[in-house]
C-alpha cells in the first residue's frame, strides 16, 4: 500500500459505523429548525468524506439514495438533493486518490469548491423550476461545510485510529 | 499484531462494475427525471409516499424534544409580558364583542335579504383544528407541516385558515402529516375581492428575502385601488369559502412606463408564526345537489324540435 510518509496504518473500517454515520447526518436534517439558508449540509459533508475514504464501499449509489431521502424529508423538489450528491460524490470520487496525500487543512481548501458546486446546482435547479431565491446567506453554507471538514475528518477516523493490541494503558 | 488490524479483504480488481461516468451520467438522468416527475406524474407522488412513510415516524421522533425546547422557553416567558399581551387581549374583546353584538343582526338581516333574493344558503364547510408542527426546511418554498393527515380525513386543496386570515391551501397530505403552501408561497395564487370596491382579482405570493409579500398582478395603472384596501376571498374559486380575510394593501406603485400597477399587500394571517390553524374542506368536495329541471329542459325542448 502506497500512503503517506509519517501516516498511521488505519484499522479497517466498520460498515455499520458508515452507515450509522450516515444516519445520524439524514437525522441532523430531519432537526425542525426552520428555513435557515446558511445551515451547513453535514449529510453532504460526511458522504464526500466516504467517498474519498471508502470508494468501495459508498458511491454515487447512495449519494443518490441519501438524496431523495433528504429530498422527500426537506418536501423540496424530488432528485435536487440526489442531483447535487451524486455529482459530489463523483468528483470526490476522482480526485480521492490525490486529495489523501494532502493535510486535512488543505484538503479543506480543495474540498470547497466541490461543495460550491453542490450548492450552486441546487440553487440553479429550483430556481429553474421557480423557486425562491433563499437569501445571499446560501453563499455561507459551503464556507461552514469546508470549515467542518478537519472537524468531521477526525471524527470520523477516530473509530480506524484506535489501538489495534489495547491493554490496560490504551484502553481505546 | 492481532489478526483484525489490517483490511485483509483484497479490492476488487476485475469485478469494478460500470464506470463512475456512466453511472453519474444514469443517475443523473435519473435525478431530472425525478424532478419532472415531481411536478407531473403520479410515480412522483407514489415515490414521495412511500419514503416519507420510513422516514416520518423517525422525523417526529426527532422532532420532539426540539420542539418541547422550544415551546419550554415560551413557557417561561416573563409575567410581564404575560400582563401586556392579557390587557391587550382585554382591549381586544372590548372591541370584538361590540361587533359581536352586531353579528347577531346582520345574519339575520343577512338571512332575509339571501331568501328574499333567493340566493343559495352560504355553505357551511366542515372544518377541523390543527398544530403547525414546523416550517418545512426547504429554504427555496414557503410551507409549513401540520399535525393532521390523511387518517383525519383532510383532503388536497383544502383551505387553511388562522385566527387572522386565510394561512395557505394543504398540497401534499401523508397518513399523519400534511403540507401546507402558505399564500406567500410563489406557486400559491388566492382569488381575491377588493373590499372597497367590489373588483375581484388574484393575489400572487411573492416571498423575498426582504419581507415575505403577496402581489395583484395585471390591474391596471388607473384602477381604484388604494393603500388600505382590505382584500377578503371572492369565492368565485371552488376552493376557499367567500369572505375569508386575506391580506391589505400596502403599497400601489403606478408607473409611467407601464400599464400596470405594482400592487403589493401583506399577508393578514399570521405567516411567520402560525401555530393553531383550521382546515376547512374545499368547496369542490361539498356535494351540492343538482337541480332536476335544469338538466331536463335541455333534453326535451331538443325531443321537441325531433
Amino acid at each position: 500500500m502506497i500512503m503517506p510518509r509519517g501516516q498511521q496504518l488505519l484499522l479497517p473500517v466498520n460498515a455499520f459505523f458508515i452507515w450509522g454515520s450516515l444516519l445520524i447526518g439524514l437525522m441532523l436534517h430531519m432537526l425542525p429548525l426552520g428555513r435557515i439558508a446558511w445551515a451547513p449540509d453535514i449529510l453532504a459533508i460526511i458522504l464526500v468524506f466516504w467517498s474519498v475514504h471508502q470508494p468501495h464501499k459508498i458511491g454515487m449509489g447512495t449519494a443518490f439514495f441519501m438524496g431523495l431521502l433528504v429530498d422527500v424529508q426537506q418536501s423540496a423538489m424530488l432528485g435536487q438533493h440526489a442531483l447535487a450528491y451524486t455529482l459530489l460524490s463523483f468528483i470526490a470520487l476522482v480526485i480521492h486518490r490525490r486529495l489523501v496525500w494532502y493535510s486535512v487543512f488543505s484538503q479543506a481548501f480543495q474540498i470547497l469548491p466541490l461543495f460550491a458546486i453542490a450548492h450552486a446546482i441546487e440553487l440553479l435547479v429550483r430556481l429553474m423550476a421557480g423557486g425562491v431565491f433563499p437569501g445571499y446567506a446560501i453563499a455561507f453554507s459551503p464556507l461552514i461545510e469546508a470549515v467542518l471538514w478537519p472537524l468531521l475528518s477526525s471524527i470520523l477516523l477516530a473509530p480506524q485510529r484506535r489501538a489495534p493490541d489495547r491493554d490496560a494503558h490504551r484502553p481505546l | 499484531m492481532p489478526y483484525g488490524s489490517l483490511d485483509r479483504t483484497p479490492p476488487p480488481f476485475f469485478k469494478q462494475g460500470p464506470t463512475s461516468l456512466s453511472k453519474l451520467l444514469l443517475l443523473s438522468a435519473l435525478a431530472l427525471f425525478l424532478m419532472v416527475a415531481d411536478k407531473r406524474f403520479e410515480i412522483g407522488k407514489i415515490v414521495r409516499i412511500s419514503l416519507a412513510a420510513v422516514l416520518n415516524p423517525i422525523a417526529t421522533t426527532i422532532a420532539t424534544p426540539v420542539l418541547a425546547m422550544r415551546d419550554s422557553f415560551k413557557y417561561v416567558d416573563t409575567i410581564s409580558a404575560v400582563k401586556i399581551s392579557e390587557q391587550e387581549a382585554h382591549k381586544k374583546l372590548l372591541l370584538q364583542s361590540q361587533r359581536a353584538n352586531q353579528v347577531e343582526a346582520l345574519t339575520l338581516e343577512n338571512t332575509r335579504l339571501r331568501q328574499l333574493l333567493s340566493l343559495k344558503e352560504t355553505l357551511k364547510t366542515p372544518s377541523q383544528a390543527a398544530e403547525v408542527l414546523y416550517d418545512a426546511i426547504d429554504p427555496y418554498s414557503r410551507k409549513v407541516i401540520v399535525n393532521k393527515g390523511s387518517v383525519h380525513a383532510v383532503q388536497i386543496g383544502s383551505p387553511v385558515l388562522d385566527e387572522l386570515g386565510v394561512l395557505g391551501q394543504v398540497v401534499r397530505v401523508f397518513p399523519l402529516t400534511s403540507e401546507v403552501a402558505m399564500i406567500i408561497d410563489r406557486e400559491q395564487t388566492t382569488p381575491v375581492l377588493n373590499t372597497r370596491t367590489g373588483v375581484r382579482s388574484v393575489a400572487y405570493g411573492n416571498p423575498s428575502a426582504h419581507g415575505d409579500v403577496l402581489e395583484l398582478r395585471f390591474i391596471s395603472g388607473n384602477a381604484d385601488v388604494l393603500a388600505g384596501d382590505v382584500l377578503t376571498t371572492s369565492g368565485v374559486d371552488g376552493v376557499y369559502p367567500a369572505g375569508l380575510q386575506v391580506a391589505k394593501i400596502e403599497k400601489v406603485e403606478r408607473r409611467a412606463d407601464s400599464g400596470f400597477a405594482k400592487i403589493f399587500c401583506t399577508p393578514k394571517a399570521n405567516v411567520l408564526g402560525a401555530k393553531h390553524v383550521l382546515i376547512l374542506n374545499p368547496l369542490t368536495s361539498i356535494e351540492t345537489p343538482r337541480p332536476a329541471d335544469e338538466i331536463a329542459t335541455p333534453a326535451n325542448k331538443r325531443g321537441v324540435k325531433k
